[in-house]
């Protein structure tokens, strides 16, 4: 049993939490490539750039200016310290339900981010400030698993979390391979930075060796069993979480987003990697967004702002 | 390092006579008081340095932990956490006993008090209590008349400011009986103490209070009807934005109840649900962080969005319960304080404890007079306001200040009292870093339900800046931890 306004906050606190980490890692890979001297870092930014804006940027930013952006501005919604504090906005607001633990690294977290000193620690050496950023947000994420009671709390922020990261690297595909999106990645460079910003190089080079193709990234991102990044991954984790906490929600026959859930996770499971052509794995990353944009209507719609005529008490 | 006692020569006005005022650790003639003997050595030997190192272990932890509040500012909005004093003030068991003894004398009659005014009135039939004082008072509550409270227990959570006088004896200053703040920094600085002094601490022998949460929630418990098993208790908060909401979600955390908000719940055939997860879930017991006016928009202020519409009848259908009861207010008002010690003798046939202030009611021509005639040696503050607001401070107000005050005093005597300027106990307070007298006051917690029950600590505010009599957090006060020291004061643990 829980408060739905609770469960809601939890779900924005996964959210913005994988959000945040996945800004850090464009920042970081955006200000890599500006240190080579090649074509690939303009493909990069170019990636970087339509991944966070959906392609519609019109006054094209320095990647130095854009990293800033996407890490510092708090005018700018999607950016790290915007989503940091409304992390821990919303984990204020649920200050109760979470554990004492898990609470200090998120506020510790966006002590730092928001203090005096972190735009002048941001310039003086951003490789290392968003790194922090990072390996503070697996504290706080290893600080929930070890020490939250692993039930329905839980599964709000977990559907958080799968959601958000299937959209960001859903997105990410789309800014590599799309075709309607300019030109697709080649570089050896570009492609090393895809996997960099799905933080996935290593355990492709461990898959698949340092044989480095666009196919074979995209197959991995998308369709690989084990790694916590892929799209079957996210989609069947976002199944799992929402059924287990939809198991008490009398919903009068109606079906809920659970069927929507279990339908994504088996256009995953299901697909043939190797038959899927460029075309028809663009529709099927569309697909997923579009999907996980409909899950996240109807998480809110089931669990949050449900209508009272239909759940009071006989 | 040194310890110096406070200047007697204390700014005053031309009436107030040059007092003293007690210290909590030196007496008159200059030594340490036992209690405090083992933590004054074990502070003068620690150097000036190692003193903010601990003062900073303190800071870092109410920062860590989220306890702060915000300042709002024009565009951006910053938080700070509430000044915490490293040095403890410490009670020996005696003095406790007294206090204890004379808080639960005290409550167990106010809330006789409220029983009978919301009934029968017998105290003011009596003409012990004028009955206008009680009935137009702006926290008296129509609405409440002959409704069943359990226990009669109207006041579940009661905080009254205590202070110590000049000749050591302590008295009630003010009754708080609303909803009254600040247990969550009671248990968090005790949390920190822990942290910044853990070897005295040890030495000292110092009561718990860790169970104070398990006692609000067994007393909200108790308050449930009796047929309701397991009943379903929630905090009800303002929002995030309260400035006590720290405290709410602190409460809610370690009782383990949901903390809600207005919009969380609703009523339904009188009685009350919670929006959960997987439908609707009822509820027994709402303790309640919102004021009055501002539960019920049906009952109440009709602008309020911080309650739940219908929750007033739900609860006078007695499915549910509020605490503290709406209404509660009229027994903590400054006018009706003045009648505490004969509401104590009228309920109880018994003698007050803990002494009132000497007070002057304003409403009275004569004590008017007397209170105009001496406004510069007195305390002079609104009726209905709380927090530190509306209130003049005689002997540190200037002329001008003074007199804009007499002049809202003639128009509406009504609403005001005055009481004698005390010169509040001191106690050492790490200043700057060095140790320096403060003023300080002490705010218990005793909660009532099925019985009485006084937690062994308190929360001791600080009145910062040097001299200032004024200890509400709003008006630039601290707090420090309070230590109530078990049988025997801890000294025999001394080698």
């Amino acid at each position: 049993m829980m408060l739905a306004r609770v469960a809601d906050s939890l779900y924005w606190i996964g959210r913005y939490v994988e959000r945040a980490e996945h800004m850090c890692r464009l920042a970081d890979v955006l200000l890599n490539a500006t240190l080579d001297r090649t074509e690939s870092s303009g493909q990069v930014a170019g990636m970087v750039m339509s991944a966070i804006t959906d392609g519609h940027h019109d006054a094209p930013l320095s990647p130095w200016d854009a990293a800033l952006a996407i890490t510092m501005d708090s005018e700018n919604g999607g950016s790290v310290t915007a989503a940091l504090a409304r992390a821990r906005e919303n984990a204020r607001q649920v200050r109760d339900q979470l554990t004492t633990e898990t609470w200090e690294r998120l506020n510790l977290i966006h002590l730092r981010v928001t203090g005096e000193g972190a735009a002048r620690d941001f310039s003086d050496a951003p490789s290392q400030f968003l790194h922090d950023i990072i390996a503070d947000l697996h504290l706080f994420k290893g600080a929930a698993d070890a020490t939250m009671s692993h039930g329905e709390g839980w599964g709000f922020l977990q559907l958080g979390v799968f959601i958000e990261r299937a959209q960001l690297i859903g997105k990410l595909l789309q800014a590599g391979f799309g075709r309607n999106l300019g030109r697709p990645v080649t570089e050896h460079a570009a492609m090393t930075a895809l996997l960099r910003m799905s933080c996935a190089l290593e355990p492709y080079l461990r898959k698949h060796t340092a044989d480095i193709q666009p196919t074979l990234i995209r197959q991995f991102l998308m369709f690989d069993e084990d790694f916590p990044r892929s799209l079957r991954f996210s989609t069947a984790r976002i199944e799992e979480h929402l059924s287990s906490v939809g198991r008490n929600v009398d919903l009068g026959g109606g079906a809920g987003p659970e069927r929507l859930a279990g339908r994504l996770k088996a256009r995953l499971l299901y697909a043939d990697p190797k038959a899927l052509g460029g075309e028809e794995s663009d529709s099927l990353v569309a697909t997923v967004l579009e999907e996980c944009a409909r899950l996240h209507e109807g998480i809110y719609d089931t669990f949050v702002a449900y209508s009272l005529e239909m759940r009071l008490p006989a | 390092m040194r310890y110096a006692l406070a200047d007697p020569s204390h700014p005053s006005g031309a009436h107030a006579v040059a007092v003293t005022p007690y210290d909590e650790m030196i007496d008159p003639t200059g030594e340490v008081r036992p209690h405090y003997a083992a933590l004054a050595q074990r502070v003068a030997s620690l150097a000036e340095e190692d003193l903010a190192e601990r003062q900073r272990l303190l800071e870092r932890f109410f920062l860590l932990q989220g306890i702060t509040f915000t300042v709002y500012g024009a565009e951006s909005s910053t938080e700070r956490i509430i000044p915490t004093d490293l040095l403890p003030r410490i009670i020996p068991a005696t003095e406790w006993a007294t206090i204890e003894a004379g808080l639960t004398q005290r409550l167990k009659a106010l809330n006789m008090f409220l029983a009978d005014i919301y009934s029968g009135q017998k105290i003011l039939m009596d003409g012990i209590v004028p009955r206008e004082l009680v009935l137009g008072a702006p926290s008296y509550r129509r609405e409440m008349q002959n409704l069943f409270v359990p226990h009669q227990a109207y006041a579940n959570v009661c905080g009254s400011d205590l202070i110590r006088k000049p000749d050591g004896g302590f008295a009630v200053l003010e009754d708080n009986l609303r909803v009254p703040s600040g247990v969550s920094y009671m248990l968090a600085n005790r949390e920190a103490a822990k942290r910044t002094l853990p070897g005295s601490f040890r030495m000292a022998g110092v009561r718990r209070i860790e169970e104070y949460p398990d006692l609000l929630l067994s007393t909200l418990r108790s308050m449930a009807a009796d047929w309701r098993p397991n009943p379903q208790v929630v905090v009800l908060t303002p929002g995030v934005y309260n400035s006590a909401y720290f405290e709410h979600a602190y409460l809610a955390r370690l009782m383990g109840v949901p903390l809600v908000e207005g919009r969380d719940l609703v009523t339904h055939d009188n009685m009350v649900y919670m929006r959960t997860t997987t439908g609707l879930r009822r509820v027994d017991v709402i303790y309640r962080r919102v004021d009055d006016d501002f539960v019920d928009p049906l009952s109440f202020r009709r602008d309020s969005s911080l309650g739940v519409a219908g929750l007033f009848n739900a609860y006078r259908a007695g499915n549910v319960v509020i605490c503290n009861a709406p209404g509660t207010g009229v027994a903590d008002d400054k006018a009706v304080y003045a009648y505490v010690p004969e509401i104590i003798s009228y309920y109880l046939g018994e003698d007050a404890i803990l002494p009132n202030i000497e007070t002057y009611l304003c409403r009275e021509p004569s004590q008017l007079s007397h209170v105009l005639a001496n406004l510069d040696s007195l305390v002079v503050k609104a009726v209905g306001a709380s927090g530190g607001y509306g209130m003049l401070v005689g002997p540190h107000a200037t002329q001008a200040e003074r007199e804009a005050f007499a002049e809202a005093l003639r128009a509406n005597p009504d609403n005001y009292i005055a009481q004698p300027t005390i010169q509040l106990s001191t106690a050492p307070c790490l200043i700057d870093g060095a140790i320096d007298p403060r003023h300080v006051d002490l705010r218990p917690f005793v909660l009532s339900g099925d019985k009485i029950r006084v937690t062994p600590g308190a929360l001791t505010r600080v009145a910062l800046r040097k001299g200032s009599l004024v200890v509400n957090s709003s008006q630039g006060g601290g707090s420090k931890d309070t230590w109530v020291l078990g049988e025997g004061d801890g000294l025999e643990a001394r080698p």
